[in-house]
C-alpha cells in the first residue's frame, strides 16, 4: 500500500511516523499514534467527535487529508492535560455532569476549548454557536453550555477554582445534590477505550458483505477468488455456522448472516477478516453471488392480507405477534358517549443515532473462550443464544461489555458479535470490527413505524367512556424486540386515564424494511401520541382545557390499569400541575385562543435561531496569539 | 473510502499546474478536502480510488489576499474562516462575514475555501450569492505548452448550472476577485434543517449603500441562491429599490417581485414563502448594517410577512 512519512509535532512531541497516503488525518492519530481519543463518529464532518486543533485551529479531521499535517503542530483531547492533570475545561465538564455516554465529549471539549481560546470573555450565545459543529445525543446540550460557561468564569477569576470541586452534599443527602460521575474524568480526557479504540496483538480488519437486495434467494455463494486473496485470513457466511443458528430479542428468526435469502436491504451475508481494512475491502468485491429475485413487502397493512409475500416461513401470516386487550364493552361505551371521535395516526422510522456506531472485538483465548467484546445492551442474553449458535457450553462463550457510546435501545441486539465470533474461531486470530456511520444507520434496528386506528368516545363533561385502539407496528425484516415493544405499546396504549371500556389490538407484522427493535419508550411512545392527540382533539370539541381534560380523566392511587395492576402511587396530577406552572400556560379550551396567545413568546419560550453572537460581543476578542 | 497512490503538495501554482497536467485524467484536485471525503462514502460516490491527488492549499498564490482600486482579490484557497476573523475583509466585504457565519461550523470553515465551494458549483452553494453581490469575477489558470495561461470571467458566467462550470481540463481557479465595499451594509439570510453543517433551502444576500439622510437607498444588490439551478442577481429589485425610501411598503414590495424566480423541483410553495420573508429580512438587515435606523420599519415588515 502507498505510504509516505509524516514529521509533525504532535502534543508537544516530534513524530516522524509512516502513513499510509490515503488516511486521515484522524486515522493517523488513532491507528498509527495509537492516540484513541479523538473518536470517529460519522466520517463526514457531521458530528464533531473528531475536532483537534492543527496549527492552532480547530478542525474535524475526518475531513483532512494526512498529507496536510505534514509540518504541522497538532494537539489532541491527550494534549490537554499534559500534566496528568485535567485542563480547567475538563474538569468543568467533570464537574457539570456534561459527559454521560462520553464519545462526543472529546470532540466537545476541544471545541469548547477553542472557543475559550479565541475568546476568553466568550458569551453563553457564542458558546452555543462555537460547538455548532458538534453532536451529542445523551445530554441535550445544557449541561455541556454550563461546563463552558463555568469554565470561563474560573479562567477569568469570576469564579473560584474551588467552584470546579464537587459540592458538599447537604446533610450528607445525596438525592438531589449534584453528584459528579465517577467515569467522567475517563470521558473528558480521553482515556476510555471504546471497542474502536480496542487493539490486540495479531488483529485482523473485518468488513461485511451486505445485501443490496430487500427480498431475494441465494441461490450461490462463492467467496473462493476473496479467500485466495494475499492478507484474508478467513472468509464466513451462513455455511460456517456450527450450531442452531438464530437469534432475537424474543423470537430467534435472525441467522448471524442471511440463510438461504436474504429480508433487508443491508443484511449480511457474508464476512472477511484481513491483515487491513482496505484488504478486507475489496475482498467482498470478491464474492460472487447467484440472485433469484423475490417479491418484496414494505407495506405492513399489505402484510397482514391474503396472498402477501411471505417473509419467514414460520409465519405465514407474516405475523410477529398480536396483542389483544379486552377491559369491559366498548360498544356499550360508545353507546352512552356524547361524543365519539375517530382518527387515524402514523409515525415513522427512528434511528437512535448514538454517536459512537457499534464496534466490537472477538478473539479466542487460551482456554479456548470464544470472547467478543462489544458495547452490547444485553451481553447475558448475547452469551446464551451465541453459546447455542457456536454449539458450545457457555462456560467457553464470555461476553464483555465494552463502554456503551449511546445505545438508546439500537444496541440490544446481536447483529454482528456472531459473526466476529466465527472469523476469530476460523482465523485463530483475534478480529475487530468497526461500523460506518452509513452501515450503522443502514443495517441497526429503528424504532417501529406504526399505523394507529382510534377510536374514542367522551361524555360532554370530558370523561372517556370508551377506547378503541389498533395499532399495526411495521417489525421489518425480523422480530428483534417487536414482541415486547408491541405488547408495551398496546399496555400503555390508552395512556395513564381511567377509562371503563377498553380494546386494544397490536399487531407486531414482518415486512422486508429494516428490522424495528428497541427504542427508548419501546412501543409506548407511537401509542401515546395518539391516545393524546385525541384528548386534544377530544378538549377542542367539548371546549374544555387540555389540562383539565387530562385531570378530569387521570388514573389515581388505588385504580387499577387496564391490564388490572394497580397503582399503589400515582403522580400524574403533580405532573400536570408542574408542567402548566412552568409553561406558563393560558388557561382555557384550544378554541378560546385567538391570533395572540399570552403563553407564548415569554420566559422560557424559544427565539427563533439567529447566528452571528460573536459579532455583538461585548468584549472584543483578543487574538489567538495572545492566549496562552 | 478515497485512496491514492500518491498525495502531493506543491508550493507554487507553475509547479501544481504542472502536475495537473503530468497526470491528466489521472488527478483530482484537493483544497479544503471538506467536499470530496464524505463524497467518497458509501451512499455517495461509494470507494473511490484517483491515482494522484494534489493538494493545492499550499499554493502560496492561492493564499494570498490584497486590496487595490476598489477590488478585493482572494486566492482560490482562502477558507471561510478568514471572512469572520480577518478584520479587513470584514471590512471591505460586509455581506461575508454573515455569509461565513452560516456556512458549515467553526471546523469545516477553517478548511472549506472559496474556490472549492465557487468550483463545486451546487444551486445552493452559500458562497456564490454573496459574491454575486460583490461583483466577483474568477480567474482561472492553466499550463499550455510549458507556460501558464490565465483568463478571468465574471462569475456569473463561470457557473453554468447544478454542478457545472466554465473549467477546462486540468484548469484550476486561482482566485476571486470582487468589489471593496467598505461603505456599505451586507446580510445574508438562510435556512436549512438545522442551524449548523446544512445545505440551504434557500439563501439570500444582500449589500446596501444609505443616502446621507440615512432614509433612502443609494445602492442595492441582492442575490438569491437555491431557488433554481444557478444563483442569481436580482437586478429588477435592485433597480425599483434605488433612490427609493427605506420603508416597509416598499421592501414589501420589492420582495414579492421575484417570487416567479423560484422554480425548484421540490417544495415550491414553502421555498416561495420562506423567500419572500428572506429577501425583505435580507434588505432591512444590510440597511441596519449600513446604518439606518430600522427598527420601527422591520416590525412594520413583521406585521406586512403576517398579513
Amino acid at each position: 500500500m502507498p505510504d509516505m512519512i509524516v514529521e509533525a509535532t504532535v502534543n508537544g512531541r516530534k513524530i516522524k511516523k509512516i502513513a499510509q497516503t490515503h488516511q486521515r488525518l484522524l486515522d493517523f492519530v488513532r491507528e498509527e499514534l495509537e492516540l484513541t481519543g479523538t473518536k470517529d463518529g460519522c466520517g463526514a464532518g457531521e458530528c464533531g467527535a473528531c475536532s483537534m486543533f492543527v496549527d492552532g485551529r480547530l478542525v474535524k479531521s475526518c475531513l483532512v487529508p494526512v498529507g496536510k499535517a505534514q509540518g504541522s503542530e497538532v494537539e489532541t483531547i491527550e494534549g490537554l492535560g499534559r500534566t496528568g492533570e485535567l485542563s480547567v475545561m475538563q474538569k468543568a465538564f467533570h464537574k457539570a455532569g456534561a459527559s454521560q455516554c462520553g464519545y462526543c465529549i472529546p470532540g466537545m471539549v476541544m471545541a469548547a476549548t477553542a472557543a475559550i481560546r479565541v475568546n476568553p470573555a466568550v458569551g453563553d450565545e457564542e458558546i452555543k454557536e462555537r460547538l455548532g459543529g458538534n453532536i451529542c445525543r445523551c445530554t441535550g446540550y445544557q449541561k455541556i453550555f454550563d461546563a463552558v460557561g463555568l469554565a470561563r468564569d474560573v479562567m477569568n477569576g469570576r469564579l473560584p477554582a474551588t467552584a470546579l470541586d464537587e459540592d458538599a452534599a447537604e446533610g450528607g443527602r445525596y438525592i438531589g445534590a449534584n453528584v459528579r460521575r465517577l467515569d467522567a474524568p475517563s470521558k473528558v480526557s480521553g482515556a476510555l477505550k471504546y471497542a474502536g479504540d480496542q487493539v490486540m496483538p495479531q488483529m485482523l480488519h473485518v468488513q461485511v458483505l451486505r445485501s443490496p437486495h430487500a427480498h431475494a434467494r441465494i441461490v450461490s455463494i462463492d467467496t473462493s477468488e476473496a479467500e485466495a486473496m494475499e492478507g484474508v485470513e478467513a472468509v464466513v457466511t451462513s455455511a460456517d455456522v456450527p450450531g442452531k443458528d438464530g437469534f432475537g430479542v424474543f423470537v430467534h428468526d435472525q441467522p448471524i448472516m442471511a440463510r438461504g435469502k436474504v429480508r433487508y436491504v443491508g443484511e449480511a451475508i457474508a464476512a472477511v477478516a484481513a491483515e487491513d481494512l482496505l484488504t478486507a475491502k475489496r475482498a467482498l468485491q470478491k464474492i460472487r453471488i447467484e440472485w433469484e429475485q423475490l417479491a418484496g413487502l414494505f407495506d405492513p397493512d399489505e402484510a397482514m392480507q391474503a396472498g402477501a409475500p411471505v417473509v419467514h416461513d414460520y409465519a405465514p401470516d407474516n405475523l410477529v405477534k398480536h396483542i389483544p386487550i379486552r377491559k369491559g364493552d366498548v360498544e356499550r361505551g360508545f353507546a352512552e358517549a356524547d361524543l365519539v371521535i375517530e382518527e387515524r395516526f402514523e409515525t415513522q422510522q427512528v434511528e437512535h443515532a448514538y454517536l459512537e456506531p457499534e464496534a466490537g472485538i472477538g478473539y479466542v483465548d487460551p482456554d479456548g473462550v470464544v470472547t467478543i467484546v462489544s458495547p452490547s445492551q444485553n451481553i447475558t442474553h448475547h452469551r446464551h443464544m451465541l453459546a447455542e449458535i457456536l454449539a458450545m457450553p457457555i462456560n467457553k462463550v464470555r461476553f464483555v461489555m465494552s463502554p456503551v457510546g449511546g445505545g438508546f435501545g439500537g444496541k440490544e441486539d446481536m447483529i454482528y458479535q456472531g459473526m466476529l465470533a466465527l472469523l476469530a474461531i476460523k482465523s485463530r486470530r483475534p478480529v475487530k470490527l468497526v461500523f460506518t456511520r452509513e452501515e450503522s444507520i443502514a443495517t441497526t434496528a429503528k424504532r417501529h413505524p406504526s399505523r394507529t386506528s382510534y377510536r374514542m368516545g367522551l361524555t360532554n363533561d370530558g370523561r372517556i367512556v370508551a377506547s378503541e385502539i389498533r395499532v399495526i407496528y411495521d417489525g421489518g425484516a425480523y422480530g428483534m424486540s417487536t414482541e415486547g415493544v408491541i405488547r408495551k405499546g398496546a399496555i400503555l396504549a390508552a395512556g395513564p386515564y381511567a377509562v371503563p371500556n377498553v380494546k386494544i389490538d397490536t399487531y407486531g407484522v414482518y415486512t422486508n424494511n429494516t428490522p424495528s427493535g428497541a427504542f427508548r419508550s419501546f412501543g409506548s411512545l407511537q401509542t401515546q401520541f395518539a391516545t393524546e392527540s385525541m384528548l386534544d382533539m377530544a378538549a377542542e370539541n367539548l371546549g374544555l382545557d387540555p389540562f383539565e381534560i387530562r385531570r378530569i380523566n387521570a388514573m389515581q392511587a388505588g385504580d387499577l390499569t387496564h391490564t388490572k395492576q394497580e397503582l399503589k402511587s400515582v403522580s400524574l396530577l403533580q405532573c400536570l400541575d408542574g408542567a402548566e406552572k412552568a409553561s406558563g400556560w393560558e388557561t382555557g379550551a384550544p378554541t378560546v385562543r385567538g391570533a395572540t396567545r399570552e403563553d407564548l413568546d415569554g420566559e422560557g419560550c424559544r427565539k427563533p435561531c439567529r447566528l452571528g453572537a460573536r459579532f455583538h460581543a461585548e468584549i472584543p476578542a483578543p487574538k489567538l496569539s495572545e492566549v496562552a | 473510502m478515497l485512496t491514492c497512490d500518491d498525495y502531493l503538495i506543491p508550493t507554487s501554482l507553475d509547479d501544481a499546474l504542472e502536475l495537473m497536467t503530468r497526470h491528466s485524467g489521472r488527478q483530482r484536485i484537493v483544497a479544503g478536502a471538506t467536499d470530496i471525503l464524505p463524497w467518497a462514502r458509501e451512499g455517495r460516490a461509494g470507494d473511490v480510488h484517483v491515482e494522484h491527488l494534489i493538494d493545492i492549499s499550499k499554493v502560496a498564490e492561492l493564499n494570498e489576499v490584497s486590496f487595490g482600486k476598489g477590488r478585493v482579490r482572494l486566492g482560490a484557497a482562502t477558507p471561510f474562516q478568514r471572512f469572520l476573523d480577518r478584520d479587513d475583509l470584514v471590512k471591505a466585504l460586509p455581506n461575508m462575514r454573515h455569509c461565513a457565519i452560516w456556512f458549515a461550523d467553526d471546523q469545516i470553515r477553517e478548511c472549506a475555501t472559496v474556490g472549492g465551494n465557487l468550483a463545486n458549483a451546487s444551486p445552493a452553494a452559500d458562497g456564490t450569492p454573496p459574491f454575486l453581490a460583490l461583483d466577483a469575477e474568477i480567474e482561472l489558470a492553466r499550463r499550455e505548452d510549458g507556460r501558464t495561461v490565465r483568463r478571468r470571467m465574471p462569475l456569473s458566467q463561470f457557473i453554468t448550472g447544478p454542478g457545472g462550470n466554465q473549467l477546462v481540463t486540468d484548469e484550476l481557479i486561482v482566485a476571486i476577485e470582487c468589489d471593496a465595499l467598505p461603505d456599505y451594509g451586507g446580510s445574508f439570510e438562510k435556512v436549512g434543517h438545522r442551524r449548523s453543517l446544512v445545505i440551504a433551502v434557500a439563501c439570500v444576500s444582500a449589500l446596501v449603500s444609505i443616502d446621507r439622510s440615512g432614509r433612502h437607498f443609494d445602492d442595492v444588490r441582492l442575490a438569491v441562491g437555491g431557488v433554481g439551478p444557478k444563483a442569481l442577481r436580482l437586478a429588477d429589485v435592485e433597480a425599483l429599490l434605488r433612490g427609493a425610501p427605506i420603508e416597509a411598503g416598499v421592501i414589501d414590495e420589492a420582495s414579492r417581485l421575484p417570487l416567479d424566480l423560484v422554480q425548484s423541483r421540490t417544495r415550491q410553495a414553502y421555498r416561495r414563502e420562506v423567500f419572500r420573508g428572506f429577501v425583505s429580512r435580507a434588505l432591512a438587515g444590510a440597511a441596519r448594517d449600513a446604518g439606518a435606523e430600522i427598527d420601527a420599519v422591520e416590525a412594520e415588515l413583521e406585521v406586512h410577512h403576517h398579513a
